[in-house]
């Protein structure tokens, strides 16, 4: 069966040639209508790319396809007789004499119509039927794209693996085929994932019915693998095929829809769907998307975060400052205790009595010949006696230094604690 | 052809005006026109523009479409909050309809806001008041010296608001309004408690007020 496409696509390259016509005919033809036309003059190019001699042998108005297919159908009615030349001419009526010219010394030359006998002088002709199948195939690949042609040849080589005429080799070629072009479905696919979303959407119909292709084609792999282990090398290429297929259009897919999450727009469709409708659609079509919707005055919307990341952003009365730091603890600010305390007072003057117990000047050795721990206690006390400037009392220190490797502090200098005043 | 006045179905002329004027108001007794939101407070009622699925202006962001040119939006927006700092005073309630507040007050809480000469912030801000005032955000009484906040604000969305409490309760105090207060308990406790939360920031700002005053 896949033979059969390609037969029918060997067949088809007589109106995929044509001079240029020029026809410029009344109305002109709007931007609109030429991206129309360039879209499907885009399926042409891209299936007969193989087949054209060089660029410009593709035809460049959808135009001449329709010239070739209503000469087709006039011979399909016309029977066994074949059309003659003025005949033809009649069917044709309603485009340009040139045109009509242009297509017919084409589609001669590559032999979609020939003459009945070829005898010269010949003056009746007959159409080809393999051009007609290609001409179906060609208005099913317009009209659903290469995606349902993909879940159809998927089917057809299920059919084929199926069927028991069908040798190894066949299927190898079958496999083969297919690997290549999901290998190069993939790569489209990444190119779109790439580029920029706007083409992405556009072309989103390459990701309908993914999984159902993807189901197909991993059974027809199944099967061959199956009926023909010795397939395995080209099987595990076509497996690698798929897969990297799923992925691509996975990933594809994910993009979409990321995007169509951050614009809110869902509708999928290209801005010149929207602008044909608006072109076409009648005024009460128009109408009843608005109706019951009143269009407010302009007027400045200010919403509650713009308002807030303006107070924010604005100038400052004080330059922003680090906050500082604060205690985790409740903070109740100054101490009001100074050192002005009585009681703290009261205290060293009861310890200078304790120390000189009556007495006007004791030795420091002898106050401190205790245990250290408690001995450098009544040290530090005597120090703030010493330096409180309230309370009468004094260290003196004089020179030396006696060592008592025994003793509790092992060295000190001799110094006396004294009363200065009353 | 100065039109037919049987022909025309009052419901639609109620829409047009509505349309040129921006947001009119009308008396509470009278027909909200189908196709409007509207804004009420006691005595009259205010005809908003009503937007599908709750989109709001804002959405234009989205598409990348530019929003409607404003000179100063950020002083323009700095005012509107100081007004709301003083009409909008129980946070917890929706903004609309809000409390009247006097316009001094509002002048203050600007100055008290930004850097500068306070004399020239005030003048600069009565400017963006009577512009916020046109357009529907704020309803000033020039002569009274009072202002509201403007019916647009009832078309925020409440879940939109948080951010917007959050601040007002940050920015410095206004004055205390020379008639006294309807509600003194509920008042205080409400806003002392977030002030606690937010102490780093809200210190500075106090500081702020208390120096501008």
């Amino acid at each position: 069966m896949i033979r059969f496409h390609l037969r029918a696509l060997v067949a088809v390259p007589w109106f995929a040639v044509s001079a240029t016509p020029e026809q410029e005919s009344g109305d002109a033809p709007s931007l609109d209508d030429v991206l129309v036309g360039e879209a499907v003059l885009g399926v042409y190019r891209q299936m007969f790319a193989a087949l054209a001699r060089d660029g410009g042998a593709v035809v460049d108005d959808p135009e001449l396809v329709d010239v070739a297919e209503t000469l087709l159908a006039a011979f399909a009615d016309a029977g066994e007789d074949g059309l003659g030349r003025e005949q033809m001419r009649y069917v044709c009526r309603r485009y340009p004499a040139e045109v009509f010219e242009n297509r017919l010394r084409v589609l001669k030359s590559l032999g979609a119509i020939r003459e009945v006998f070829p005898k010269p002088n010949q003056l009746r002709y007959r159409a080809s039927f393999t051009s007609v199948v290609g001409l179906m195939f060609v208005r099913r690949m317009m009209l659903d794209g290469g995606q349902s042609e993909m879940h159809r040849l998927l089917a057809l080589e299920q059919l084929n693996v199926a069927d028991p005429r069908m040798t190894p080799d066949q299927a190898r070629a079958g496999a083969e085929g297919l690997a290549r072009a999901f290998r190069l479905w993939s790569v489209e696919l990444l190119t779109l994932t790439n580029g920029t979303i706007e083409e992405l959407r556009e072309q989103a119909p390459k990701l309908w019915g993914t999984e159902e292709i993807l189901i197909r084609a991993e059974r027809l792999h199944g099967a061959i693998l199956r009926r023909w282990p010795q397939l395995d090398r080209t099987c595990t290429e076509l497996r690698a095929a798929i897969y990297a297929y799923g992925d691509a259009s996975r990933r594809a897919a994910a993009r979409l829809s990321d995007s169509a999450g951050t614009t809110r727009n869902l509708t999928l469709l290209p801005p010149e769907t929207w602008r044909t409708f608006a072109r076409t659609a009648t005024r009460d079509d128009l109408a009843a998307v608005l109706d019951g919707f009143v269009f407010d005055a302009a007027a400045p919307w200010h919403e509650p975060a713009a308002v807030v990341t303006a107070v924010e952003d604005g100038p400052r009365t004080t330059p922003p400052r680090p906050a500082p730091p604060r205690p985790s603890m409740p903070d109740h600010g100054l101490s009001d205790e100074t050192g002005g305390d009585a009681t703290a007072l009261e205290r060293l003057r009861e310890i200078a009595e304790q120390v000189l117990r009556g007495r006007d000047r004791v030795a420091v050795e002898e106050v401190l010949d205790r245990d250290w721990v408690a001995g450098r206690r009544m040290l530090a006390d005597l120090s703030s006696v010493h330096l409180h400037p309230e309370l009468p009392y004094r260290l003196v220190w004089s020179d030396g230094l006696a060592v008592r490797p025994d003793g509790s502090p092992t060295w000190v200098s001799p110094g006396v604690f004294e009363r200065t005043g009353p | 052809m100065s039109g037919d006045p049987v022909s025309v179905d009052p419901d639609v002329l109620a829409r047009a005006r509505a349309r040129v004027l921006g947001a009119p108001s009308i008396p509470v007794s009278a027909p909200v026109p189908a196709g409007l939101t509207a804004a009420s407070d006691d005595e009259r009622v205010w005809l908003l523009p009503a937007w599908p699925d709750g989109a709001t202006p804002a959405v234009l962001e989205d598409y990348q479409t530019a929003p409607m040119p404003l000179d100063r939006p950020g002083m323009t927006r700095r005012v509107l909050a100081a007004a709301l700092r003083c009409c909008w005073t129980r946070l917890d309630d929706a903004p609309w309809p809000g409390e009247t507040a006097t316009v001094a007050a509002v002048l203050e809480v600007y100055a008290g806001m930004t850097r500068g000469d306070a004399e020239l912030a005030r003048r600069w801000a009565t400017g963006e008041l009577r512009r916020l005032a046109d357009t529907g955000w704020l309803l000033l009484d020039e002569e009274a010296g009072t202002l509201r906040p403007g019916p647009r604000v009832a078309m925020w969305a409440d879940d939109s608001l948080a951010s917007l409490r959050d601040l007002l309760r940050r920015l410095p105090q206004p004055e205390p309004l020379a008639e006294p207060e309807p509600e003194p308990p509920a008042e205080p406790e409400h806003l002392a408690e977030p002030e606690h939360l937010a102490e780093p920031e809200a210190e500075p700002l106090a500081e702020e007020a208390g120096a501008g005053e």
